[in-house]
């Protein structure tokens, strides 16, 4: 099977003032096409340094990576054309409507004019903001503002979409429309590179998923095979949650989670 | 360049999406040339002073009111708007010419230059000023303050870019009052003080104030019109270079 993402040791240092931060230090991934892959990871362990490498908004110190087939650092306009971002902040302008802005939106990824105007509307529909198209986006709620900038990030059909943190802040119903979406643009063919901290969204969504802490890879496999390798490490009577895989694999206990004194380093 | 086309139309809609942004624009040079004429006004009478070449003090100060509202551009500040929200990484992830994200922008800030620049020059003419180079010196005018409008909103860009501030822009914005002051605002060159000529000498904005002083004071004096072009031109290339640079290592 094609990989849509591969990274090789790929490395982020900060430098600055207060001395040298090693963000990412040496992730490996691999992949598939066509896969829904999860992003997991606490605050701070690099999940969104990575993401942005890999979408070419961020230069890599070290390592290797490419994105439906292309070096990211070697080729990364035309990388740019293969992937599409939804990053933690939604990225929209509020001065503009929800159509201007898909339609430009359409416009830099090399559309016509009517091109543009008649994918805007088919994805206007497609993320139910047909009646908001007209309105600025300022106006927008929390949940409208995700979907078009999900919208967004889908005008030139692309064979890998990142999205980063794409539910946070949203309420369920909202944060169900999202899912829904993505299993309807997963199911088209697009490759989804999803970081999330909602284990249950994981849970729901993803066909394999890497845990990333402190920089690493902690843990990498199917949802159903890193929970029967936890329940055979520990001769757990049943399965476990993947909440606790993931706090096996991030050294971190629900009660340090819940903020008591008592904490273990795993 | 439909990239170019289509970033420029949207940060024009931006501008006319926020008037309220162009009244400072349009009222503190109109301020600083009536307090400017009030004062020194006296001293310098249409007629017993060659150096305004029969107009009155407030042709002499034209200039300076149409450079301030040249420097007055909100681009950067719409730029730090879109790196805070996010739609700057919208744009950085696209397969966008840098130069085109840059050029944008600065289209947009000529645009309103020229505009802003038209209304100042027609506020002014009932009070007794003309431009004495005539049609094509009233059209340089406005290029030149346009010129020197992208120049300036290049300059603040960067500090954008580089800080991703609002705070830190804002303030690098005041830049401008200095370089204001180190030209001959008040006199010609030849009458400044010795270290303040020399001030003036080293400072390029000198070059584009006499340029537009003498569209409006002389006939078209092209040695000096195109001191002024020279300078804005430079400095423009200098400006958006310095501007894809930035985005090409924004990480």
């Amino acid at each position: 099977m094609p990989l849509a993402v591969e990274a090789h040791q790929l490395v982020k240092r900060f430098s600055g003032r207060g001395g040298t931060v090693d963000a990412v230090r040496g992730v490996d991934l691999r992949v598939e096409e066509g896969e829904v892959f999860g992003f997991l990871g606490p605050n701070g362990a690099g999940k969104s340094t990575t993401v942005r490498m890999l979408t070419t908004l961020m230069t890599i110190t070290s390592g290797t990576a490419r994105v439906a087939g292309i070096d990211v650092s070697d080729e990364p306009d035309a990388a740019r054309r293969g992937i599409g971002v939804a990053l933690q902040e939604v990225g929209l302008d509020p001065r503009q409507t929800g159509r201007e802005l898909l339609v430009l939106q359409a416009r830099l990824f090399g559309s016509s004019a009517s091109q543009a105007a008649d994918r805007a509307q088919e994805l206007l529909e497609l993320v139910d903001l047909v009646d908001a198209a007209d309105r600025r986006i300022k106006g927008y709620s929390g949940g409208m503002k995700r979907r078009l900038d999900l919208a967004s990030a889908l005008v030139h059909q692309p064979k890998v979409l990142f999205l980063d943190e794409p539910t946070t802040g949203l309420d369920p119903a909202s944060r169900l429309t999202v899912w829904e979406e993505m299993r309807r643009i997963n199911a088209q063919g697009t490759t989804v590179f999803l970081t999330t901290q909602y284990l249950e969204e994981a849970d729901q969504l993803c066909s394999r998923l890497a845990i990333i802490d402190g920089g690493l890879i902690v843990r990498e496999g199917t949802p159903v095979e890193l929970k029967a390798e936890l329940r055979r490490r520990r001769s757990l009577p049943q399965d476990p949650s993947l909440d606790d895989v993931f706090l096996d694999a991030t050294g971190r206990t629900r009660e340090r989670i819940a903020g008591q004194v008592q904490e273990v380093q795993g | 360049m439909t990239q170019y086309w289509v970033l420029g139309r949207r940060a024009i809609r931006e501008v006319l999406r926020t008037p309220e942004s162009l009244f400072p624009t349009v009222f503190i040079p109109i301020f600083f040339l009536v307090v400017n004429v009030g004062q020194a006004g006296r001293i310098f009478p249409a007629g017993a002073t060659s150096f305004l070449k029969g107009q009155n003090y407030a042709a002499f100060q034209l200039p300076s009111a149409l450079l301030l509202a040249a420097s007055f551009g909100s681009a950067a500040l719409y730029l730090v708007e879109d790196i805070e929200g996010g739609y700057f990484d919208k744009l950085r992830a696209a397969p966008v010419s840098r130069t085109a994200i840059v050029l944008g922008r600065l289209t947009a800030e000529a645009a309103k230059s020229v505009a802003i620049s038209a209304l100042i020059v027609l506020i002014a003419l009932p009070f007794g000023i003309s431009v004495a180079s005539g049609i094509l010196g009233f059209v340089l005018l406005l290029v030149l303050a346009a010129a020197w409008s992208v120049v300036y909103s290049g300059f603040v860009q960067l500090i954008a870019l580089k800080s991703r501030s609002a705070a830190a822009t804002q303030s690098g914005s005041l830049v401008f009052f200095p370089l204001l002051f180190l030209t001959p605002n008040f006199v010609p060159r030849d009458k400044l003080t010795h270290p303040m000529e020399i001030a003036a000498t080293f400072n390029p904005v000198t070059y584009i104030m006499e340029a537009l002083r003498s569209l409006i004071l002389d006939d078209l004096d092209w040695t000096r019109i195109g001191r002024g072009f020279a300078v804005v031109a430079i400095a423009g290339v200098v400006m958006v270079a310095l501007n894809v640079r930035a985005i090409r290592s924004y990480d």
